[in-house]
């Protein structure tokens, strides 16, 4: 009988334990997890603070998950030491427990921002219940928040503490929010909303000192103008929580590198979801690519080797979708690409806050941004994946009836590459 | 077809869809208040239809989820409420957990799933749960729809094609 152990409870933890189960029903599971609470999924945290789902909204699988998986989990007790030769881990509760096949689910940790004054009380990062327990308990005392950062989780909690009722100022050092995920014409569409919504943007500085007594009071910029503020929440990306693998031997770079099968280094010892670095399909690269599906199809992917089924991995690309004030964005992949050789397909409409943007390399599509008009998002995304050659519909990609029924001919001649299912299953009568 | 059977979903037979989007009403209708197309007009929230249908010069077919196996849906959906019902292995959505994240709809890759932006919840074809036939494939006039497992769906064409010889 197999010894599964799976350090972080989390989208790629769970996901791990599930692929496992779906082969191996006997074999012994332990879950690992430094956190106290359970089953919970952090991307709903912003949600929380907004008050738009309670504690137990938080939850992404059913209480009884752990039994019904038959999974031993162990909470709030943290893997201190691996020795891949022993195939052991050790616990920072004194125990230690062994492993045939190890995954390591770690996931990521805020960064700092390394200004001063990031240790006064109300200042945050967001990253577990922990710490939106912590912004909620000040929200009562807090009439304007800043934001130090203008990425994706920066900007939900903007969003969150202004449906909170709160004055919310975003500091963004670039010259566009939302950096990472789009090109500037998407994310001034974007920034419009935010401001009409009553959250002020400010570009092009940085924070350089934060300041009060004992308590935030107020936010320096650089160019030593004032934010009054109450709270300040920094959003500044995040770190892989790499080094429980690196001391153990096994190889990093930003994140811990995973092979084909998203083994590690180390024989048995596997990895997935932010801490992983694996094939991203845009660049054919190794990078990490810290979103949440990512995270579940590593795993999954990462429980099906584990469990004996040998199964590459298809490879991920950065993608993420969001929701401010009922204005809908997708991306996925290369936004803004740089380099030669790059196409881009843009429809613009501002009025109607409409931006579809499709970026082509060698007419493959490396990368979409799609605003308000997200419905096909997903079509898109499979040619992407799937590297198709898009010629034949090219000057019809961004028709506005643009779908699925429109590659239903690439679908069918290119069965190599759609050779699931649930696609085969479309073209039967074509 | 008894409704928990496995793996079932529906199927678009391209030869014979004339794109009348019938099976978009029906299924809006079978999804409202009333469940019925007269009164429907009257509810304060007008239903969402679940299949699309979608023309190209050359045919056209009506688009449904496929209730995929390892469904890129469930697996981008943040919030758990988008999940694979035990049973039927089909796949579904639990609008209470639903916080319009449209992570799912990015994740489709066959455009199967509409945003209900009052409600903010996304919306998705759920077999029919109140009706023991499904509504689509009721309503279609030309017989163009069919709701059972894909070895269901090619015996029935094979069988209707021997028949037309
Ligand atoms: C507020 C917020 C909003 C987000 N929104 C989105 C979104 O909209 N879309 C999206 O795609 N992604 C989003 N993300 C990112 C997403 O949450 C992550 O990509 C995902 O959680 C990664 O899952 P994971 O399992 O790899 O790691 P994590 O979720 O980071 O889990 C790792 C777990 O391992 C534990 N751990 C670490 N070290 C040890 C140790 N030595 N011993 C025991 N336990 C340990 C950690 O405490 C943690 O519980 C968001 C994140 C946040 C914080
Ligand atoms: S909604 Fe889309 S991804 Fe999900 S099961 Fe249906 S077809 Fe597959
Ligand atoms: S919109 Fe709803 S169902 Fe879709 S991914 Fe988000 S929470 Fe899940």
């Amino acid at each position: 009988m197999s010894e599964y152990v799976i350090i972080g409870a989390s989208a790629a933890g769970l996901s791990c334990c599930e692929a496992i189960r779906e082969k191996d029903k006997k074999g012994k599971i332990t879950i690992i997890s430094d956190e106290k609470e359970m089953l919970y999924s952090r991307c709903l945290l912003t949600y929380l603070i907004g008050d738009k789902i309670g504690r137990d909204g938080l939850k992404f699988k059913a209480d009884d998950f752990y039994k019904k998986h038959n999974i031993d989990a162990m909470h709030g007790v943290k893997a201190v030491m691996l020795d891949i030769k022993k195939k052991t881990v050790k616990l920072d509760n004194g125990k230690a427990v062994e492993f045939d096949k190890l995954l390591i689910a770690t996931g990521a940790t805020p960064k700092k921002v390394g200004i001063e004054g990031e240790g006064l009380k109300g200042v945050f990062s967001l990253r577990s219940i922990a710490d939106a327990e912590g912004i909620i308990s000040m929200v009562n005392d807090c009439d304007t928040a800043a934001i130090l950062g203008g990425g994706l989780i920066g900007l939900r909690d903007a969003y969150a503490l202004r449906l909170r009722g709160k004055k919310v100022k975003v500091v963004v050092k670039s010259s566009q929010i939302l950096s990472q995920m789009l090109d500037k014409d998407a994310a001034d569409i974007i920034e419009e909303k935010l401001t009409k919504e009553g959250i002020e943007v400010i570009k092009g500085l940085a924070a350089k000192k934060i300041k009060g007594k004992g308590k935030v009071a107020a936010v320096e910029l650089e160019d030593g103008s004032e934010i009054e503020c109450q709270m300040v929440i920094i959003g500044k990306g995040v770190s892989t929580n790499l080094n429980f693998a690196k001391e153990a031997g096994i190889k990093v770079e930003t994140g811990i590198v995973a092979d084909e099968y998203m083994q590690t280094s180390a024989k048995d010892v596997y990895t997935a979801g932010d801490v992983a670095e694996a094939l991203d399909i845009t660049t054919g690269l190794h990078r990490n690519n810290s979103v949440w599906p990512v995270a579940v199809e590593q795993g999954h992917c990462a429980g099906h080797n584990m469990a004996g089924n040998k199964t590459p991995y298809e490879g991920s690309c950065m993608m993420n979708a969001t929701d401010f004030f009922g204005l809908p964005v997708v991306s996925i992949g290369i936004t803004k690409p740089k380099g030669t050789g790059y196409e881009e397909l843009t429809v613009k409409n501002s009025k109607e806050k409409v931006y579809k943007k499709i970026v082509l390399k060698d007419n493959i599509i490396r990368g979409i941004i799609l605003l308000t008009e997200i419905a096909n998002a997903g079509v898109y995304g499979i040619l992407l994946k799937k590297r198709i050659d898009i010629s034949p519909i090219k000057d019809r990609l961004l028709d506005d009836n643009f779908d699925y029924a429109k590659i239903l001919h690439i679908v069918k001649e290119r069965a190599d590459k759609f050779g699931k299912a649930e696609f085969k299953e479309t073209t039967i009568t074509l | 077809m008894p409704k928990k059977n496995k793996d079932v979903k529906i199927f678009c037979d391209i030869t014979k869809c004339v794109a009348c989007r019938t099976c978009e009403l029906a299924c809006a209708t079978e999804h409202s208040v009333s469940k019925d197309v007269y009164k429907l007009l009257k509810e304060d929230e007008q239903p969402k239809r679940r299949v699309r249908v979608s023309a190209t010069p050359n045919e056209s077919i009506s688009i449904h989820c496929q209730h995929c196996k390892d469904a890129p849906c469930v697996a981008a959906c943040m919030s758990g409420a988008m999940h694979k019902d035990e049973k039927s292995s089909a796949t579904m959505h639990d609008k209470e957990k639903c916080v319009g994240c449209w992570m799912c709809v990015m994740a489709c890759p066959f455009g199967a799933i509409v945003r209900d932006v009052k409600n903010r919840i996304a919306v998705k074809c759920d077999l029919c749960p109140d009706r023991d036939d499904y509504a689509c494939v009721a309503a279609c006039p030309t017989k163009a729809l069919f709701a059972g497992t894909e070895e269901d769906f090619k015996k029935t064409l094979k069988e209707k094609r021997a028949k037309k010889r």
